[in-house]
């Protein structure tokens, strides 16, 4: 099973979806959203209350010769008061639910994905950050192309946390014994915070995804999307002022393969940076 | 049953055919809250049920307003004299769905409702002296007859703007639909710049179908009088304020005010109304 609810930069969710539809795979059913959600749409006609949506979570599947694939895709994660991701007793009954559907059909695996916020820059290729919920795996992991260990990471000795489903799934699973692993794809940390997709991270995610599963996938869409959002985020940069372009410009020597040695930008110019572009859009760009 | 659990009986009075009108607060103006105040003090009711707070509010502290301590109420009240029940409460903020649905088990289990009506207020760009409008949404043709008796229907198409999310009231008229139970909800649009004070001309027109819908008799000489007692200080203020009333000039003749003059009429018309209450 591929699973995945929204997150920073859309990442995963857009590698998920990117792969349901490249299988074809098919609805084969939904979680009931009324207790986990406010409605997100009201549709009336003529005075006449027609339709009320709900932000959907459906399970998709794909029969091939590499195997059986299931997909749940969350439109929004449970919240309880206004948090962006989900936690407490909805974001647990979710997981639960998830996973029920995984064991009624026999899944093997759970994969979940979301975003790795790193100190790198946009020109870079997005690494894919593995964590996994049993040692078993972390040979397996090792293996991957473009992926690293969270002891990988400088300063970080194999330590962390996935915030919301996609991580909560994963110790869900851990409860009840199935294999999963969570596959971020990095995006940088003076994108985090903007309502953007950040397709190049998908793309990393899919890769991973795809050669873990044994799935051959065709990148062409996905990768005008990736050309299209470059240029926006190239627009963007060029607008940012020089003060806060100088300390990003050294983002683009970092590289996590080399934990032992010192990078080139500290935990006090990364404070600096996440200041500076909080700064710049609370006050807002200037035209041009 | 939903959340029976939350659900606190006080007593069980003997419900003939009632009917149910919610109003909610946080709503522009707080019309709903207002328009179940005024019921209730003109009806003779009495409190029959309510829903604890638990389950459906954030109990970490409580809030401030106007410097008194706020905390979430959601009470039921019954007028045996017009068999009318009346729900009032603050929106929860979360378990929506249980919500909902443990107010439908009230009106449908204990009062046999054969109607439920939800009142608000939403924010209007009209000038005070243009009339107040009435705004229904239907959750079927049956309840939507049934109002046209009262009102010219005004057939309105909506779909929630990206961004925004659909109103508790559509959440209840859908929830009742699943039930098969008939649910409006009645909107009053009120002048952005009362929306800190209040609007008692949009509370009459409430009042005024509710009474018509129901048979209430209500008496509204004192709403007349609070209406015209605001147009008569508002009158004042423009005397006053020639800016002010330049402004108002404006929305009278359809024009639209800057997000500056809009915040500065806003303003200037509660420091006065507030001043002079």
């Amino acid at each position: 099973m591929v699973a995945c609810w929204p997150g920073i930069g859309s990442i995963g969710l857009i590698a998920i979806d990117t792969l349901k539809s490249m299988l074809d795979a098919e609805e084969l059913g939904e979680i009931e959203p009324w207790d986990f959600f406010y409605p997100k749409r009201v549709l009336i006609r003529n005075g006449e209350l027609k339709e009320l949506e709900f932000p959907a979570s459906k399970f998709y599947f794909k029969r091939t010769e590499r195997g059986d694939f299931l997909f749940f895709i969350g439109e929004e994660q449970p919240t309880d008061g206004g948090k962006a991701y989900a936690e407490g007793k909805k974001a647990y009954q979710m997981a639960n639910l998830v996973i029920d559907v995984a064991q009624k059909f026999g899944c093997q695996r759970i994969y979940t994905s979301g975003a790795a916020v790193a100190p790198i820059h946009h020109t870079a290729r997005p690494k894919v950050w593995a964590v996994p919920n049993t040692k078993d795996l972390i040979n397996e992991i090792k293996k991957y192309d473009n992926t690293i260990l969270m002891s990988d990471i400088e300063e970080r000795g194999g330590q962390g946390n996935i915030t919301g489903l996609n991580g909560l799934l994963l110790g869900v699973a851990k409860k009840r014994g199935i294999e999963s692993i969570c596959v971020m794809g990095e995006i940088p940390i003076y994108l985090q915070g903007l309502p953007i997709a950040y397709p190049k991270a998908s793309r990393s995610v899919l890769e991973v995804l795809a050669a873990a599963l044994g799935i051959k996938i065709d990148l062409e869409q996905l990768n005008a999307f990736i050309s299209q959002s470059e240029k926006e985020i190239e627009l963007l940069y060029d607008r940012f002022p020089p003060e806060i372009k100088e300390h990003l410009e050294k983002l683009r020597q970092v590289t996590h393969a080399r934990p032992t040695e010192p990078g080139p930008i500290t935990e006090e110019d990364k404070k600096k940076i996440l200041e500076d572009i909080d700064k710049f859009f609370k006050k807002g760009p200037k035209e041009d | 049953m939903a959340g029976m659990d939350s659900l606190k009986i006080h007593s069980t009075p003997q419900f003939k055919s009632s009917s149910l009108v919610v109003g909610w607060h946080e709503d522009a103006s707080e019309l709903g809250t207002k328009v179940i105040d005024y019921l209730n003090s003109k009806l003779g009711v009495e409190v029959f049920a309510e829903i604890e707070p638990l389950d459906f509010f954030p109990l970490g502290g409580v809030s401030v307003q106007d410097d008194v301590v706020q905390f979430p109420e959601s009470k039921f009240f019954y007028s045996r004299q017009k068999d009318l029940v009346l729900f009032k409460s603050n929106t929860p903020r979360s378990e929506w769905h249980r919500f909902l649905n443990t107010v439908l088990d009230v009106a449908e289990n204990y009062c046999h409702v054969k109607e439920i009506y939800t009142i608000g207020g939403m924010v209007s760009l009209s000038a005070h002296t243009a009339p107040r409008d009435l705004l229904a949404i239907s959750n079927s043709v049956k309840i939507r007859e049934a109002l046209g008796q009262h009102y010219p229907d005004k057939g309105m198409d909506y779909e929630t703007p990206p961004g925004q999310r659909p109103t508790l009231s559509s959440f209840l008229l859908w929830a009742a639909c699943n039930r098969n139970i008939a649910a409006a909800s009645l909107w009053v649009p009120v002048p952005f710049y009362l929306l800190p004070t209040e609007d008692p001309a949009a509370c009459k027109k409430v009042i005024e179908f509710l009474d018509k819908r129901f048979g209430l008799g209500i008496d509204f000489r004192d709403l007349d009088e609070a209406v015209r007692n605001q147009n008569e200080r508002i009158a004042r203020v423009r005397f006053s304020y020639p800016e002010v009333d330049n402004y108002i000039k404006h929305l009278e003749s359809n024009l639209s005010l800057s997000q500056e003059e809009s915040e500065k009429l806003v303003k200037e018309i509660e420091e006065f109304l507030k001043k002079t209450d």
